[in-house]
């Protein structure tokens, strides 16, 4: 039971007060640059869940069990980036598949997903954790990723259609709204305490 | 040593890993016009993103396509060795619907 409980309180504390973008600032290329459309950046949202999840789960055992046996911690960051580039491939092959307009619409950053910091960030945290954990951080995060380029998607449409001054058109009131989210982000710091389940 | 034991290490793992894509692409294949492949080997191949396509093959794409008209978008070709090729090469080979596409200069 106590497992359960703190791996859902670790889920929902990657996810809103520890968030991947707003508050470590990881993966906002692919925030910026496909979060105009909300279509877009669902499915930017989700590619992003396939390939950080399938990198945890890969990435953890090869660590824990072949690298670190082998007295070879030094070569995790030139593995990861190999398992994660060979992920985003697949997913890319998955999508054009399933979806070629989704393919169109994601265009040049889904090949991105490749340098999207958020997927080596979460790996590179987890080699610190034990599976549980590592586990609750690539879900937690990329829920987070997603919760964050929806709502960002929402108000950029919003502001679409809105009397803005020229100067802020387009991407400046974008970076604006982002810092917003951030401060707003903030606000919700402290509600779950990790510590007190033994989770820090 | 080590380094012996790293860089096998890193081959037993890309051969894995290109063994995986390999059958994903398979798996997943997509049908595609066969003049997009041509045409995007006659471009330059500097995937430079001048002409606002995120890379040759969605140029060529967009040429075989009809959505761009003039093969000139493309700013690192060259007329002799590129343009006039993927013109000559449009005009004359039907595509999977037996019609032509007609690009200018």
């Amino acid at each position: 039971m106590q497992y359960i409980v703190s791996f859902i309180l670790a889920i929902v504390s990657y996810m809103v007060i520890d968030n991947v973008i707003l508050s470590r600032y990881f993966g906002i290329c692919s925030f910026i640059g496909v979060g105009n459309k909300i279509k877009s950046a669902l499915g930017m949202g989700l590619a992003v869940t396939a390939v950080t999840l399938i990198a945890a789960l890969v990435c953890w055992p090869l660590y824990n069990f072949i690298l670190v046996p082998a007295n070879m911690e030094y070569m995790e960051t030139i593995v990861f980036i190999l398992v994660i580039a060979s992920l985003v491939q697949m997913v890319g092959f998955f999508i054009k598949k399933k979806s070629i307009s989704l393919y169109k619409t994601l265009g040049i950053y889904l090949p991105l997903i490749t340098t999207n910091c958020a997927v080596l960030g979460v790996v590179e945290n987890n080699m610190a954790y034990d599976f549980g954990r590592s586990m609750a951080n690539a879900l937690g995060t990329s829920l987070g990723f997603i919760l964050v380029i929806f709502l960002f998607a929402c108000i950029r449409i919003r502001l679409e259609g809105s009397n803005l001054p020229k100067a802020f058109k387009g991407v400046p009131i974008a970076l604006i709204v982002a810092g917003l989210m951030a401060i707003v982000f903030m606000g919700l710091g402290g509600i779950v305490d990790l510590g007190s389940w033994g989770l820090i | 040593m080590d380094i012996l034991w790293a860089a096998l290490l890193m081959l037993g793992l890309a051969i894995g890993l290109s063994c995986l894509i390999v059958l994903f692409s398979i798996v997943f294949h997509v049908e595609e016009d066969p003049r997009i492949d041509c045409v995007s080997k006659m471009l330059p191949g500097v995937n430079c993103g001048a002409c606002g396509y995120a890379g040759c093959h969605d140029l060529a794409d967009a040429l075989v396509n009809g959505e761009v008209k003039k093969v000139t978008a493309c700013k690192a070709g060259r007329r002799d060795k590129n343009f006039d090729p993927i013109v000559e090469y449009l005009k004359t080979t039907p595509g999977p619907n037996g019609t032509t596409v007609e690009v200018t200069l």
